[in-house]
């Protein structure tokens, strides 16, 4: 692209800025017209060319991303947490820069509202990228800020942002060596289940899969089963065996997995997780009908009927269930079982892909403004005030007090998190390469019965090959 | 420049009847061109023609080169890969697969939509008492009405209704099965089973047209001059006979714009699949066209081939419209000669 110098009378790239800040505040009164022109009417193939320059300002201790006065378009998902944190930390911002406002706006479409303005090159300056109608990241990385600078620099406190975070929620953001989204919501995989209704019958959740047999026979003694699905979320239970495989692998793995590589679906530590599952349906031990039963009805069988005993998901189960909980039902969770107890992890260790990824289009006008709302969210103002309304932790750590505000799921969270320690891992390439429809499938046929575990193994291996072997779609190498 | 060729054709036609009409003038008056007509013109024939450009013609165009691109739909870039996403479709497992139901879809459902509906419209008009004059069963403008209600809900609640009807474990239908002894169906997943979601996705669309087409089907056969009706009862002809012999000849115009309305819906089915089974069923059994456009531009990322994947629908559209009106043609030829 041309210096839009050459265009426009702006004199400087956004870059540059970031640079000589000092310089930049001539520029930005006539940048912030010039912005505005931009964002009205553009044609798809003009604007990216031609766009104006950036609104950005003098940039200090207290204004680090050089927020200039003006208006901060976020696009926010609409889903479990609601939209009400992001214009909480919108307020904050406006309070702590004087003529920026922050307009948040709700969507639960992303990809498709927000498909013609990546094409017009006119994004929202901060977008939550989130729910089932998400963008596939792979397809607009490109087009994204890197955000490393923004947990290179100190929060509205003074301490740097990464020093503040749990360890390893940043990695789900990167992509080939670039932070191009920061996952907001802390997220940790695991098997909920009422302990309540567990110690009423002095049942333990399971360590491993042969306990999980064993309490299945259990359940079914009670006329309950021990497993419920939902056929939009069949997906979980793909969650739940590569979680379990990859404690029992360890890193080859979850290398393997997010890497779709062409073994992946036949490394002994994935086969026996699913060979056990496959035991697991063929006891009758899952709640039959689930693949013709919508996602939310099937938890319902699970919190509020209370016919399974345990719902593996993520931990936006509480908040997702709140109206259709049980009475006394003590909501908490434990790890993913293993296979064998000298698995490659401990039984502890979890997943935590953190949620809600939050991107900064490299093409919005006001990028700065993006990056100084995420700066805001990630201070500890902010970040408690998500888990005290929310009732889930952001990635910033030692915002949930000792009694998790009530919350038994929410405690849980963050003692599973303790123990684990530092033996925390991630995944994500069902979302990366959105392959959530097709996996869906598999996965139902394979919990009703309908397929064995080895149909189930070729078929995602297909999936992967497909995927892994088509150049039109962006890889993303996982280290 | 759209209006202008319109304009002189409509004047030289406008001319040209105008003669007759004045007699006495012998050589050809060049009539002014006043401001009523021109207006009428643009409003009428210009404008209309120009958003038809912009909004269809346009847009298929667009999608047309799109399909020839690796766009993903996110940038300004678009990588012309000639007919590369074609020869990735024709390989491609699952939007065969999507093809497949799709056709399943145009074969079955105009077909038991349109005969369940003419049978209906068939007992409101005509197929009440045989003695006394013509008329349908009694009460039937009760049923009229009933069996207009599902075409007022719109698609999206119909599909979410049904799929609690079909819920295994509490839904209506299993609730009524089980009811009346029949305890197989306890938990039996009518969407989640891949030899029943397809017929069950398949009754919902029924369900919902079968009043509409059944009013149109009315319509049509009141158009039927009643004296036919009396005439071929007094020829000893059955309620069966005067449908097939007077009714059906009667409607055939209809049944053919029936037919291809419901051909075209029955391709897109996009929102009753997506409520009914957003991922495609079991084993893809009701993945269809339109919602694997949908997945591959929006969640894949692949708006090159989603747009080819478009085309090949256009191009199915169009042979089957060309296909019904040739074949109702020839029949029309046939009864009508």
């Amino acid at each position: 692209m041309t210096d839009p110098s050459t265009r426009t009378p702006a004199p400087f790239q956004r870059r540059q800025f970031l640079r000589v800040s000092a310089a930049a505040g001539l520029a930005a009164p006539l940048s912030i017209t010039l912005a505005s022109c931009a964002a009205s009417g553009s044609g798809p193939t003009t604007a990216a060319s031609g766009e104006a320059a950036p609104a950005t300002g003098p940039t200090d201790a207290d204004n680090p991303f050089g927020v200039a006065e003006g208006t901060v378009d976020a696009v926010i998902f609409d889903g479990g947490y609601g939209t009400d944190y992001a214009s909480f930390a919108g307020d904050l911002l406006g309070e702590l820069h004087p003529g920026s406002t922050v307009e948040v706006t709700a969507s639960t479409t992303i990809a498709q509202q927000m498909q013609p303005r990546f094409v017009s090159g006119n994004p929202p300056d901060l977008l939550d990228n989130s729910g089932a109608g998400a963008i596939a990241l792979s397809a607009i990385v490109d087009s994204l800020e890197d955000l490393q600078e923004v947990v290179d620099t100190p929060n509205l406190d003074g301490t740097v942002i990464a020093d503040t975070l749990y360890p390893g929620v940043l990695d789900v953001g990167m992509y080939n060596g670039k932070l191009a989204a920061i996952n907001y919501v802390l997220t940790v995989y695991a098997l909920w289940y009422s302990e309540s209704l567990f110690e009423e019958n002095g049942w333990a959740p399971p360590r491993t899969w042969e306990e999980a047999l064993t309490l299945g026979a259990a359940a079914k003694e009670q006329g309950k089963y021990l497993f419920t699905w939902g056929t939009e979320a069949a997906s979980y239970y793909l969650t739940l065996a590569v979680d379990s495989a990859i404690k029992g692998g360890g890193d080859e793995v979850r290398l393997a997995m997010d890497n779709l590589q062409a073994e992946a679906w036949s490394l002994p530590a994935v086969t026996d997780v699913l060979a056990a599952m496959e035991q697991v349906v063929a006891n009758g031990y899952m709640r039959p009908g689930g693949a013709g039963t919508q996602f939310t009805a099937a938890q319902a069988q699970w919190s509020q009927a209370q016919e399974a005993l345990l719902y593996p998901s993520g931990s936006w189960i509480e908040n997702e269930m709140k109206e259709q909980t049980a009475e006394g039902f003590v909501m908490t969770g434990s790890p993913a079982p293993t296979v064998s107890t000298d698995s490659a992890l401990p039984y502890e260790s979890i997943r935590n892909t953190p949620n809600e990824p939050y991107v900064v289009p490299t093409d919005a006008v006001n990028a700065a403004a993006g990056k100084e709302m995420l700066r805001v969210m990630l201070s500890p103002e902010t970040a408690t005030e998500f888990a005290r309304t929310k009732l889930a932790s952001t990635i910033v750590r030692d915002t949930v007090p000792e009694d998790a505000f009530g919350s038994t799921a929410l405690a849980a969270q963050i003692d599973m998190l303790e123990a684990a320690g530092d033996q925390t891992f991630s995944w994500n390439m069902v979302s990366t390469y959105g392959m959530t429809a097709e996996v869906n499938v598999l996965w139902n046929s394979f919990l009703s019965g309908e397929s064995d575990a080895g149909t189930l193994a070729e078929g995602m291996q297909a999936l992967f090959d497909r995927i892994r072997e088509d150049d039109a779609i962006v890889k993303i190498e996982i280290a | 420049m759209a209006p202008t060729d319109p304009l002189t054709a409509a004047r030289a036609v406008g001319a040209g009847s105008e003669q007759p009409a004045t007699g006495t003038v012998r050589r050809p008056r060049r009539r002014r061109v006043g401001f009523d007509r021109v207006s009428m013109i643009v409003v009428f024939l210009g404008l209309p023609f120009a958003l038809y450009v912009l909004l269809v013609l346009y847009p298929f165009t667009q999608a047309v080169y799109y399909s020839t691109t690796g766009w993903t739909g996110f940038s300004d870039v678009q990588p012309f890969v000639g007919l590369d996403n074609y020869a990735r479709l024709a390989s491609d497992a699952r939007f065969l697969t999507a093809l497949g139901n799709s056709a399943t879809l145009l074969l079955v459902v105009p077909v038991v939509t349109l005969t369940l509906s003419f049978v209906l419209a068939v007992l409101v008009t005509f197929g009440g008492s045989t003695t006394g004059g013509v008329r349908g069963l009694s009460s039937s403008g009760f049923y009229r009405v009933v069996s207009f209600f599902p075409y007022v809900v719109p698609a999206i609640v119909i599909g979410i209704i049904w799929s609690q009807i079909y819920n295994p474990a509490n839904g209506l239908l299993n609730g009524a099965l089980t009811s009346v002894g029949l305890s197989r169906f306890a938990d039996f997943a009518w969407l989640g089973d891949s030899d029943t979601a397809m017929p069950a996705s398949m009754v919902v669309i029924v369900w919902s047209f079968i009043g509409f087409y059944m009013v149109l089907f009315v319509a049509a056969i009141k158009g039927i001059p009643a004296e036919l009706f009396e005439a071929a009862r007094l020829d000893g002809a059955g309620r069966f006979r005067s449908a097939v012999h007077v009714a059906i000849p009667g409607v055939l115009g209809s049944v053919r714009t029936a037919y291809v309305y419901m051909g075209i819906l029955a391709l897109d089915a996009f929102v009753y699949m997506q409520a009914l089974n957003p991922s495609g069923g079991p084993n893809s059994s009701t993945l269809v066209i339109t919602q694997q456009i949908y997945t591959t531009a929006f969640s894949q990322g692949q708006f090159g081939l989603a747009c080819a994947m478009g085309v090949v629908l256009a191009l199915l559209t169009f042979g089957f419209v060309t296909v019904v009106l040739s074949v109702s043609r020839l029949a029309e030829r046939r009864l009508g000669a």
